[in-house]
């Protein structure tokens, strides 16, 4: 499984998608949602490129690894 | 001493008489995401999957079941299975798998950590395994970066053990945080490389974070061999050096509870509206779900079936089915989930409508989790 920007809402937030193996996805999440965040931290030194393109341009931030 | 002696010396102690077990759902009677989930490799199925509450972390190759399980030692109807169906026989230093149950720094508050009065905290549970041999069951402080580890035995194969690990209080660093957010993790260790037993072991004393320092150097890999099970149920933390007998919750009580962290509401037949909302264009629309009980805090995720054309509308007199997944807005509060709909063309731009799932396989899942 894998996350990716889904959209950029009306409200102008970002909203992320993760994707499973089948292909489908079952969640979509805030920025700030743990279970987002513990993926960002455990991947981040390979991050899909729509992934990183927010995290580079400071949209969003990757808390520290518990 | 006597019975009614050790009553009455519990009573004038640190134990509260009722609500004294601070863990959700440790009887896993709960499971509101499913009964069954694939865990592993690495990140795979990482998260809460399966018993509300409860979260397996992990990094490395070894891939499990992780199910609610109908074996259970008297007493208790349900427990929480892990069966290893891929091996990993030679760890790499940094593989790690534990099962974790996060607390509130709010719900702690008695216990006084930090201070003079600090109490001790005594974690219970019943086990069984066909791997015998010790484990670690690590208390993890994320306000003051400090961790206690203590290890058991599994001495039987195949057999429920009752085990009872009592934390020496900490009266060093801060108290927990008085609010709604992380404070503390209880990991139960299945699987940990070197990294994490390479250190003189915790053993009971609370001190500042050390990944060398967190798993017993015995621990066994659980993960070693296809087939190897480990179950668990009546999980209890409590105060105090004693482990009493486990407090029994009705199963409505601890879905309560558990709705504060996830509420998932299911297909329920062919007029099962979730939600009214608005429409902002004839495509893009917004469903307004009220959460049973108020939430730890506003949801950061909602999780459904992967299929658009599970859910759709009824409004203006003719029914529509989604032509993307529905999504979480961030103008959810602790009370409501904001849930954006997509649809190719509704027959009004305006109005009210009302949003339902369409298929027995739909569902909204709401998380807050920490």
């Amino acid at each position: 499984m894998s996350y990716s920007v889904m959209k950029t809402n009306e409200d102008n937030e970002v909203i992320y998608q993760r994707t499973d193996a089948d292909g489908l996805v079952r969640r979509t999440c805030l920025a700030h949602d743990p279970e987002f965040q513990s993926w960002l931290s455990a991947n981040q030194s390979s991050l899909p490129d729509d992934i990183q393109a927010k995290v580079d341009d400071g949209i969003l931030t990757i808390a520290d690894a518990d | 001493m006597s019975k009614a002696a050790e009553l009455a010396a519990l009573i004038g102690s640190q134990t509260a008489l009722s609500n004294r077990n601070l863990v959700i759902n440790g009887a896993m009677q709960v499971a509101q995401r499913g009964t069954s989930a694939t865990v592993g490799p690495n990140g795979t199925g990482e998260g809460y999957t399966v018993v509300d509450r409860f979260r397996n972390s992990l990094s490395g190759s070894v891939v499990s079941t992780f199910s609610q399980s109908t074996d259970a030692p008297s007493g208790f109807a349900n427990s929480a299975k892990i069966e290893i169906t891929t091996a990993d026989t030679s760890l790499g230093g940094t593989e790690f798998w534990n099962l974790r149950y996060s607390f509130e720094g709010q719900d702690l508050q008695s216990i006084a950590k930090g201070t003079s009065d600090a109490k001790a905290l005594t974690v219970s549970f019943w086990v069984k395994s066909n791997k015998t041999g010790t484990y670690t069951v690590e208390l993890q402080d994320t306000d003051n970066s400090r961790r206690n580890s203590l290890a058991y035995t599994i001495d039987s194969s195949d057999t429920w053990e009752h085990k009872s690990l009592t934390y020496n209080p900490d009266t060093a660093g801060s108290g927990f945080a008085n609010d709604n957010a992380l404070s503390l993790r209880i990991n139960f260790w299945f699987v940990a490389g070197a990294d994490y037993k390479s250190g003189t072991f915790y053993n009971g004393t609370w001190a500042a974070e050390d990944n060398a320092k967190r798993v017993h150097s015995s621990q066994v890999n659980l993960g070693d061999t296809v087939g190897n099970e480990w179950y668990i149920t009546g999980v209890q933390m409590e105060l105090g050096e004693q482990a009493t007998p486990f407090e029994h919750r009705s199963f409505g009580d601890e879905l309560a509870k558990c709705q504060r962290y996830y509420f998932r509401i299911n297909y329920n037949g062919d007029n099962n509206y979730f939600a009214a909302g608005g429409v902002y264009t004839t495509t893009a629309a917004m469903a307004m779900l009220p959460l049973p009980v108020e939430m730890r805090a506003a949801p950061t995720a909602i999780d459904q079936s992967g299929t658009a054309a599970h859910y759709g509308s009824w409004g203006n007199g003719a029914t529509q089915v989604c032509s993307a997944v529905p999504a979480i807005r961030g103008s959810s509060s602790k009370t409501t989930c904001a849930i954006d709909l997509t649809f190719s063309s509704l027959n009004s731009a305006t109005g009210t409508y009302n949003y339902r799932i369409v298929n027995a396989s739909g569902y909204i899942g709401v998380s807050a989790e920490l």
